[in-house]
């Protein structure tokens, strides 16, 4: 069957000007600017953030240690050749918190996604921990909320109080009635 | 604050209240019938909201007379409520919605940047709360317009379609009230001529850049709020069915 949805972009959060940007999920959008509207509906609601970037499924490389380890030749990859220009390395560096996939860890300049994980691996700064899963993103495939936006993306879900269905107690008269 | 000062705030209070809860009840008809999943947790999303701005309204209200919110939204009868009709409409097709849903929030961005400078006190700070997620609102109504305007011949079919039906009804938002004069005159809320304008320079550029023509009639559907279609009375039906089961149960 088709896939009849719109296009795929991942989602990055970032919770405090102090965190990194992390992958939260994927949202479908007829493009960026419905993506990132989209990306504020679905994944920040609720918990704080002060920004989010978007980026077309189809624009990240991924790779994980267990891909690089089997195949020795990895980095001879045959990815799309472009100018040297800046991409976004993100890394998985942790399997504790199942919402944690990969974070942002710092910006490569290389000629591919190939290449700019190779610099990201070979530099210990980018990820002192073991990496389970690099991804390299052009940052020119980046659509980010500005500045601006925190007031009216981000802010109103502070004020918002979060209760589990739970907290409603309209279970527990009928159970005391015995029905 | 005089008596007559104080009766024509309340009718204004009402009017607010109730046109974010009756439209926030059409709205969260899509629940579960949103375009696609996204748009069916934003559309939530939204309708949560103006249900949240209604029961800033109301609470306002019923600090001044001592009513209960609870019974003004789930025991009143349709003649009493002061909604506009625009808000009753059936929820039409994605483009209806999104066109009212615009329609309003562009109302709401100029109406609220103007009550920020009430001298009601209690009005000009819950302004502050629930201006920002109106700009988002309005944000998310102004791309889908442009979208839905500018995407497919049937896109915009159904966009113009809402606009010819809906221009007549968004003009009602724009009546004062029979009182409403009080209140500018003591600066509580701005008039309404300007916010017309002002509403009117935000939306005309915008639908005719999205591909729209604008409806060349701009008389008001109705001229008084209480004045009702036949959908508020089925919404209500609908709305306020359990809670008149038993109207004194315990929650």
């Amino acid at each position: 069957m088709p896939d009849t949805q719109w296009p795929r972009y991942e989602v990055f959060k970032q919770d405090s000007p102090k965190k990194r940007h992390t992958s939260v999920g994927t949202v479908h959008a007829p493009d960026a600017e419905m993506a990132l509207l989209n990306a504020r509906d679905v994944f920040v609601r609720r918990p704080s953030a002060v920004s989010i970037w978007v980026v077309p499924a189809t624009a990240v490389f991924t790779i994980t240690a267990e891909e690089m380890e089997l195949n020795p030749n990895w980095h001879k990859l045959v990815t799309e050749e472009v100018p040297a220009k800046t991409y976004y390395i993100f890394a998985k560096q942790s399997q504790r918190r199942s919402m944690t996939y990969v974070e942002h860890v710092g910006e490569v300049e290389a000629k591919t996604a190939v290449q700019a994980i190779q610099k990201a691996s070979q530099n210990r700064d980018f990820a002192p921990d073991d990496v389970f899963v690099w991804w390299a993103v052009p940052a020119a495939a980046v659509t980010r909320s500005e500045d601006d936006d925190i007031a009216s993306m981000f802010a109103p879900a502070q004020d918002k109080t979060y209760r589990q269905q739970s907290y409603y107690g309209f279970v527990d008269p009928l159970r005391k009635s015995g029905k | 604050m005089n008596p007559t000062v104080q009766t024509a705030l309340l009718h204004k209070l009402l009017a607010l209240a109730d046109d974010e809860l009756i439209l926030s009840h059409r709205n969260a008809e899509w629940i579960g019938h949103g375009p696609i999943l996204e748009e069916d947790i934003a559309i939530g999303n939204i309708a949560q909201d103006e249900l949240g701005h209604a029961t800033v309204w109301y609470g306002l209200y019923c600090e001044l007379t001592g009513d209960d919110p609870d019974a003004l939204v789930f025991l009143r009868e349709p003649a009493d409520f002061r909604n506009v009709q625009m808000m009753e409409l059936p929820k039409g097709d994605w483009a209806f919605t999104m066109l009212r849903q615009y329609l309003f929030d562009a109302y709401e961005v100029v109406m609220l940047a103007a009550l920020q400078a009430s001298t009601y006190q209690p009005l000009a700070e819950a302004v502050a709360k629930i201006r920002n997620e109106e700009i988002y609102h309005y944000r998310h109504t102004t791309a889908w317009i442009r979208r839905l305007g500018l995407g497919t011949e049937e896109s915009q079919c159904r966009l113009q379609n809402a606009l010819d039906e809906l221009w007549p009804f968004a003009q009602q938002l724009f009546v004062p009230l029979p009182d409403e004069v009080v209140l500018v005159e003591e600066g509580i809320v701005a008039e309404t001529a300007d916010l017309h304008t002002n509403w009117q320079n935000l939306v005309i550029p915008h639908l005719t850049d999205s591909g729209l023509t604008i409806p060349s009639d701009d008389t008001p559907i109705a001229n008084h709020r209480s004045q009702h279609t036949s959908h508020l009375t089925h919404l209500l039906n609908d709305m306020q069915l359990v809670a008149r089961l038993d109207a004194a149960a315990k929650w």
